[in-house]
């Protein structure tokens, strides 16, 4: 039987998965951050660049100050920030200078743990990445085995990339990371002990997404199998698109023998909360999910799948989403099957999109628009494709006039450079955000002053009502009755 | 990873709004509480806010606030990790340090040998000598008074000059105080304090003073975790009447730059010279005329008046306490604290100014106080009100307590602007049932010479002389 401890997602990837990761604010995470670093979690999935990017553009909230708010909100915990080590926020790849100073200013606002996620498998990628992170002063650096189906990966290919972790000093642990949530408890028994064998001794955390109802069986699995920690969701952001849920996790396992060592009544607690601000900002709690075979085909996370239907939607689309989602699994298959983990879902769904909205064009054809990620992506800049592109995709994308464009494409400019574009004086950390997003959001941020840090969902409702009582023409009374309870306000005069 | 230990849950050994305060902090964080309680308080706002409740003896409080038997036993009983002793009561008692300690219970504030320099005024002189402190003229009466050595006491005092201040070595409050302006008074002034001193502190000892007449009471927040200290910053208590404080505000105004420099690093030294752990107030009688200032006392614990540094700061000052007793290292360094607008406190108690300030028990029919606004508090920006209270309608007053019913907080961007902003907050509390000093503490701050800022301990007195004995007709 196994010690278990468990990683929470909630605030990065459940808010991601099920929130389109705009649904957690500074106020939201503030307010309960110092009960979940309380909780015994081994570490928090906390911060990426796309987090960082919403909090400046949707919320106008500082990142890095909400970074050092939680930092020091909970002491105890590892919190985890996952990145590709090749950009941060914007999509364009950035100098290895720049992903140098991203590092170090993560590790100076509290950041500890950091994953290395090269979408490509590029090991060389990976271990430039982990020494960066080191370097800034990571404690711990994990490696990502971003988990596929694919005629190319196979356990055998996952061991060899565990052994590239287990022979890398930057990599301290590695873990499977299932994105679209399609490990099967089948696949589990095989896989893991061909990854854990590879890994010589460096632990082994499983991450599946609990999106086809699959991974609350698969953890079961792995912790027969010795894999002692395990990645969850609390309350409202738990299952569904997001991890399986901690509560459900923690009585399961315990049921199984394993032990796991939290504490239940703050888990309970934070369950309870995200519940009740799911509610109070009318957004959806994550469901138990049936199995839906067409998923092992598209593969798209649950963060990628909710952006999809609302862009969808946007376009008065909404119909079409059988098609577009029968259109990226041709698409992924033509582009050698990259992995769907960021950046290639945004990727491959833009083609797909591209490509339906083509048909109903008269004369049109597929790929005779290509989005400029896709063309990078072909010409190699962010690494080398696992399996070949399909040839008549590449003469298609390579033959057009931007593809030469985007080849010579100039270097990426580096600190110094960004220095004299933004200014000598200004932090590390605003040179990075100016870096990655347009000057008018940062600048509006900025203008916006510091985040509120308190947020209390059970008060919600009633300020709610207020607001919508003072858009209203001026009543002179007010009366809210319900069984036992009856409260009249009277206007004077 | 940082070896502290987790505090899980708390027993919190106080009553009344700090009580309210502790608890607040503690849900913030997801720690249980337990509160004890006397017979009086059972029904209680903050006996309903606990998650669980203890009843550790009869009304008065030597039976049950101030048995350490009964609060070390409660603790242990509720399997509580640590012990919040808020302010008064047991807040200072070594022994209850002590307790805790063979009970494995944390006693949140520093450790038993700090309380006893801290806690003996004399001990706590010497130390402040021995980290360079600036201290008034003054020595101890010789155990025995003026009986003893009648000749070596009315020398003592000669020495330092009249008018002299009677001070008790063990305690504090007003207690054990007297002003003796000539030497005829002296004899009967040492008797009269050691009586008193001795019935309220079980101590008779007392020692003189150089009394002086025109001081500002400033103090220094502090922080230590044993190895490190940091000062947040300074208040200015010196609207007092009999030393009980009144209203307090951060920053002290119209204090110069350099003096503010050196009483905070005069705190700092001493609270490192004590390697003190938790948080403490070094106070300082200030001479602002001469630019001088001397060391009063330290308390070591949570001040009444801690609100206000926690408005210019952003900071929770219970949470830091909490996080030192985790064993934690201080989470901030002195280039953390930063500090932004002016925050001034008003305590209203239940008494009657009419009445040379009578206490006033009973019940509260109607208890309104002004909406908060922590978001500006907590944030560090903008006007903010924030009420830290134990009363609501319905609530009783029991005669055993102090009178404290509400402390009205104000911040403004400035000293103008939070004059503003508690001029209308006050305003809009209305407390009947009781006798309170909400009138009184209306006029003080509309008066014009508090309003100018920088008023001295004997600032009150006059005021109330002026306005009539009660401030009522101002």
């Amino acid at each position: 039987m196994t010690e278990i401890s468990l990683v929470d997602v909630s605030l990065r990837d459940g808010n991601q998965s099920l929130w389109g990761a705009t649904g957690l604010r500074t106020a939201h995470i503030a307010t309960i951050a110092p009960l979940l670093g309380r909780v015994g979690f081994r570490a928090l999935d906390y911060s990426s660049s796309t987090a960082m990017g919403v909090s400046v553009r949707t919320h106008r909230e500082d990142p890095w100050a909400l970074l050092r708010l939680v930092r020091r909100a909970a002491p105890d915990t590892l919190l985890q920030f996952i990145g590709t080590g090749f950009r941060f926020i914007s999509w364009e790849r950035a100098h290895p200078e720049v992903i140098a100073l991203v590092y170090t200013t993560l590790v100076r606002n509290g950041m500890d743990r950091f994953v290395v996620l090269d979408p490509t498998h590029d090991m060389d990628a990976a271990r430039a990445t982990a020494a960066i992170a080191k370097k800034a002063g990571a404690r711990e650096v994990i490696g990502a085995l971003t988990y596929t189906i694919s005629a190319v990966h196979d356990d055998v290919f996952y061991a060899g990339i565990a052994a590239a972790y287990a022979a890398c000093g930057d990599i301290d642990r590695a873990y499977i990371k299932d994105p679209a949530g399609i490990l099967t408890p089948e696949r589990a028994r095989t896989l893991i002990p061909a990854v854990q064998a590879a890994l010589r001794g460096k632990p082994l955390e499983l991450h599946s997404h609990a999106s086809l109802g699959l991974s609350p069986l698969s953890y079961l699995a792995a912790a027969a199998l010795g894999v002692s920690v395990l990645q969850v969701g609390c309350g409202a952001l738990g299952n569904g698109t997001s991890l399986p849920s901690a509560e459900e996790l923690v009585a399961n396992l315990r049921a199984s023998g394993h032990t796991v060592d939290v504490d239940d009544r703050l888990l309970a607690l934070v369950t309870g909360y995200f519940d009740r601000l799911a509610a109070a900002e009318g957004l959806p709690a994550g469901e138990h999910r049936g199995f839906d075979a067409a998923f092992m085909d598209h593969q798209l996370a649950g963060g990628v799948m909710s952006t999809t239907r609302r862009q969808l939607a946007e376009l008065g689309l909404s119909d079409r989403f059988g098609a577009l989602m029968a259109e990226i699994a041709l698409v992924r298959a033509e582009l050698g099957y990259p992995i769907m983990v960021t950046p290639f879902p945004q990727m491959v769904i833009g083609q797909a999109l591209a490509n339906l909205l083509i048909a109903g064009v008269p004369g049109g054809a597929r790929y005779d628009r290509v989005p400029d990620q896709v063309i990078r992506y072909v010409l190699g800049t962010f690494g080398k494709p696992t399996a070949p592109v399909e040839p008549w995709v590449l003469d298609r994308v390579l033959s057009r006039p931007r593809a030469a464009e985007l080849a010579g494409e100039p270097e990426p400019l580096d600190v110094a450079a960004l220095r004299g574009r933004f200014g000598a004086r200004i932090s590390d950390e605003e040179l990075l955000l100016r870096f990655g997003m347009p000057a008018a959001e940062v600048d509006a941020m900025i203008a916006a002053g510091p985040a509120v840090t308190r947020y209390n969902p059970d008060t919600m409702p009633v300020l709610r009502l207020l607001r919508a009582l003072g858009e209203r023409p001026p009543a002179r009374e007010l009366t809210v009755e319900k069984p036992g309870f009856r409260l009249s306000l009277r206007g004077p005069g | 990873m940082s070896g502290a230990r987790l505090l899980r849950r708390v027993l919190v050994a106080n009553r009344g709004e700090i009580a309210v305060r502790v608890i607040g902090t503690c849900r913030r964080l997801g720690i249980e509480t337990v509160l004890t309680v006397s017979d009086a308080d059972a029904g209680s706002l903050p006996a309903r806010l606990a998650d669980r409740v203890i009843r550790v003896g009869p009304a008065p409080a030597a039976a049950s606030y101030l048995s350490v038997d009964a609060i070390a036993g409660a603790a242990v009983a509720a399997g509580a990790d640590a012990v919040h002793p808020g302010y008064g009561f047991l807040s200072e008692n070594a022994r209850l340090a002590r307790a805790c300690a063979a009970a494995g219970v944390v006693f949140i504030g520093p450790d038993a040998r700090t309380l006893e320099a801290a806690g003996d005024k004399l001990a706590a002189r010497e130390h402040a000598i021995a980290a360079g402190l600036p201290v008034l003229p003054g020595g101890p009466v010789p155990s025995g008074g003026m009986e003893a050595d009648e000749a070596a006491v009315a020398a003592l005092a000669d020495r330092i000059g009249y008018p002299v201040l009677v001070k008790a070595a063990g305690g504090g409050g007003g207690r054990g105080l007297r002003v003796v302006r000539e030497p005829a008074g002296l004899r009967q002034a040492v008797g009269v304090a050691s009586a008193e001193a001795g019935a309220a502190f079980g101590d008779p000892r007392v020692y003189l003073e150089r009394y002086v007449e025109r001081g500002r009471h400033i103090e220094v927040q502090l922080l230590g975790d044993g190895e490190r200290v940091i000062h947040l910053g300074d208040r200015d208590c010196s609207v007092q009447r009999r030393y009980q404080k009144l209203i307090e505000e951060a920053p002290a105004p119209g204090l110069d730059d350099d003096l503010r420099e050196r009483l905070h690093a005069a705190a700092v030294a001493l609270g490192v010279h004590l390697r003190y752990r938790g948080a403490g107030t070094v106070e300082f009688l200030v001479d602002t005329a001469r630019a001088e200032f001397y060391f009063l006392e330290i308390n070591a614990r949570i001040q009444v008046e801690h609100p206000v540094t926690e408005a210019i700061t952003g900071l929770d000052i219970v949470a830091e306490q909490l996080a030192i007793a985790e064993g934690r290292p201080l989470r901030l360094a002195q280039g953390d604290v930063t500090f932004a607008g002016h925050a001034i406190e008003c305590r209203i108690n239940a008494e009657d100014p009419g009445r040379d300030f009578r206490p006033s028990p009973g019940t509260i029919t109607r208890a309104v106080f002004p909406a908060a606004s922590p978001p500006a508090l907590a944030a560090g920006g903008g006007d903010g009100v924030r009420v830290d209270t134990h009363v609501q309608a319905g609530s009783t007053v029991p005669p055993y307590y102090d009178s404290l019913l509400a402390k009205v907080i104000a911040r403004g961007g400035d000293r103008t602007g939070a004059l503003a902003v508690l001029g209308g907050a006050l305003g809009r509390c209305a407390i009947d049932g009781v006798t309170t000093n909400l009138a009184m503490q209306r006029g003080v701050i509309a008066d014009a010479g508090f309003q100018a800022g920088g008023v001295t301990t004997g600032y009150l007195a006059r005021w109330l002389t002026a306005a009539g004995g009660d401030g009522s007709r101002t």
